[in-house]
């Protein structure tokens, strides 16, 4: 149902009389920026942009502030060409803004740039396609997602999807035991379609080892007898992995996370070692 | 005007001032290179990726007017832009009378311009200034994006060329007046080279270098 909506309700930014936004009530956001302090958002920009990069300085360094990025980017072409929407305007509005005032900002700040790279870039690398000089202008983004992250200013749900792979390893609150009972069902309903159809569990030495998404052995279970019936008319030498570590969306890295970024990619290296497979196929 | 016509200061810029523009231009770029390659050196995550190959077809694609589908997209902003830095770089090193200076101090000398083609030009490159300033206010992404910087630089670079135009034509301000402004310009746009975004003229190399790399292991390509 389309609402009409109040002039009054919009976000208005202080920094960025140009910034207007419809409201939208997001717990990750308005609850958990109530608790920042000024030298918690100090401690969390020192870590993240304290020394600059290489990259990052070359980046800062080189735009020219052209604009030739806005063409790229699906939300500014979706919101009728408005400049906020600008990659370039982006990074204005976030990293350099934090940047030029050395991590000083208040709490409104930090909202506004989590809202801005949470929910308004999907770091697809396009402008950096349409930059003449190739900036890498999505690196900037996750690092204020980054910063963000570590003030813990995430939405909600990006959150609670990264606490599930921090107790879990995978994006679906999935235990082991329903992974392994969802993979030896689909052996079971797969079993009658074709001659000598088995899901290989854990098997040794196997030539590829797959692994699927999370979504798929909770919902989308078809698809893992569909991708093992591929396998098996192709002939391929190939297992499944029935240990923790077997989700391979990664989920954090949205987040950068680093840490459960790490042991997700480490767990599945880990796993296909284990098995001793020369291949990893991964669902995309 | 005493003062900015005076002999004292022409002697001023020709001579120490320029020695100084120049070893600032040519250490400080060298520096401004070196530094941050060492730094992406030290950093262990950016020289491993450079693939040579893929960095040539990158900046050779972006150096070519209407090479990339970005140039394509906007063919007036190409056509203005490529001629304005074309006409930028190329005609202080190959102007007549810069030779003629080249040549009273050290008696080298190379090729130069026609001083009609030179005037030419120098045209573009002022009305190119123009065009920039009037994007940087009309344009609202880039209205939104642009700093006091910005304009400065445009600006360096606007006076530079108006004032040896005019200086070249003797017109507006006496000769010398003119000519000693010009010098003065000249002699800040090096000064800034190094140490401001104008530096995007070397390190256009190094980003390209790293996106070039970058799409070429997502394999696709970069242009």
């Amino acid at each position: 149902m389309a609402t009409k909506v109040n002039e009054k309700e919009k976000v208005l930014s202080r920094d960025f009389p140009k910034y207007v936004r419809d409201i939208i009530k997001d717990p990750g956001l308005d609850e958990t920026v109530q608790k920042l302090t000024p030298e918690k958002i100090e401690k969390a920009y020192n870590a993240v942009f304290g020394k600059l990069s290489s990259r990052v300085k070359a980046i800062i360094e080189t735009c020219m502030h052209c604009g030739l990025c806005a063409e790229a980017c699906q939300w500014y072409l979706s919101n009728d060409k408005d400049p906020t929407y600008a990659p370039v305007a982006k990074m204005r509005m976030t990293a350099w803004e934090l940047i030029n005032r050395k991590g000083k900002v208040d709490k409104e700040f930090v909202k506004q740039c989590a809202r801005i790279v949470f929910t308004e870039c999907n770091i697809c690398h396009r402008c950096s396609m349409y930059c003449p000089f190739g900036l890498d202008i999505t690196f900037i983004i996750g690092l204020v997602r980054r910063f963000c992250f570590l003030l813990g200013v995430v939405p909600q749900r990006m959150m609670e999807m990264n606490q599930a792979f921090m107790a879990t390893l995978n994006q679906v609150w999935m235990s082991q035991n329903d992974y392994i009972d969802a993979l030896l069902w689909r052996d079971e309903e797969g079993a009658p379609d074709l001659k000598g159809f088995k899901i290989p569990i854990d098997k040794e030495g196997a030539e590829i080892v797959w692994f699927p998404l999370a979504a798929e052995p909770k919902s989308g279970f078809y698809h893992i007898d569909r991708i093992a019936k591929i396998m098996h008319v192709a002939g391929v030498d190939w297992t499944m992995c029935s240990k923790e570590g077997w989700d391979s969306s990664n989920m954090p890295m949205f987040i950068r996370d680093f840490v459960t970024m790490q042991r997700i990619v480490k767990g599945l290296f880990e796993s296909a070692a284990r098995l001793r497979a020369k291949r990893i196929v991964l669902t995309e | 005007m005493g003062f900015l016509e005076s002999t004292a200061l022409y002697n001023m810029l020709r001579g120490p001032l320029v020695w100084l523009a120049f070893i600032i231009f040519i250490v400080g770029s060298f520096y401004k290179v070196y530094s941050l390659v060492k730094q992406a050196k030290g950093e262990k995550v950016v020289l491993p990726f450079i693939n040579f190959r893929s960095f040539i077809r990158s900046v050779i694609h972006w150096l070519i007017p209407f090479g990339s589908r970005s140039w394509r997209l906007r063919p007036v902003f190409t056509i203005i832009t490529f001629s304005f830095h074309i006409s930028l770089v190329f005609t202080p090193i190959f102007l007549l009378a810069h030779n003629l200076l080249w040549y009273e101090s050290w008696g080298i000398s190379w090729w130069t311009f026609s001083e009609s083609l030179a005037d030419i030009f120098t045209i573009i490159v002022i009305i190119g200034c123009v065009f920039l300033i009037l994007r940087r206010i009309f344009s609202p992404v880039v209205n939104f994006v642009t700093f006091k910087s910005d304009i400065a630089f445009i600006l360096i670079c606007f006076f530079t060329f108006l004032s040896g135009f005019l200086a070249y034509h003797q017109w507006l301000l006496p000769y010398k007046a003119m000519l000693n402004v010009h010098i003065l310009f000249g002699e800040v746009m090096l000064i800034s080279i190094p140490f401001t975004r104008l530096a995007h003229m070397f390190y256009f190399f190094l980003t390209r270098a790293w996106m070039g790399s970058q799409f070429a292991l997502w394999g696709t390509k970069d242009w």
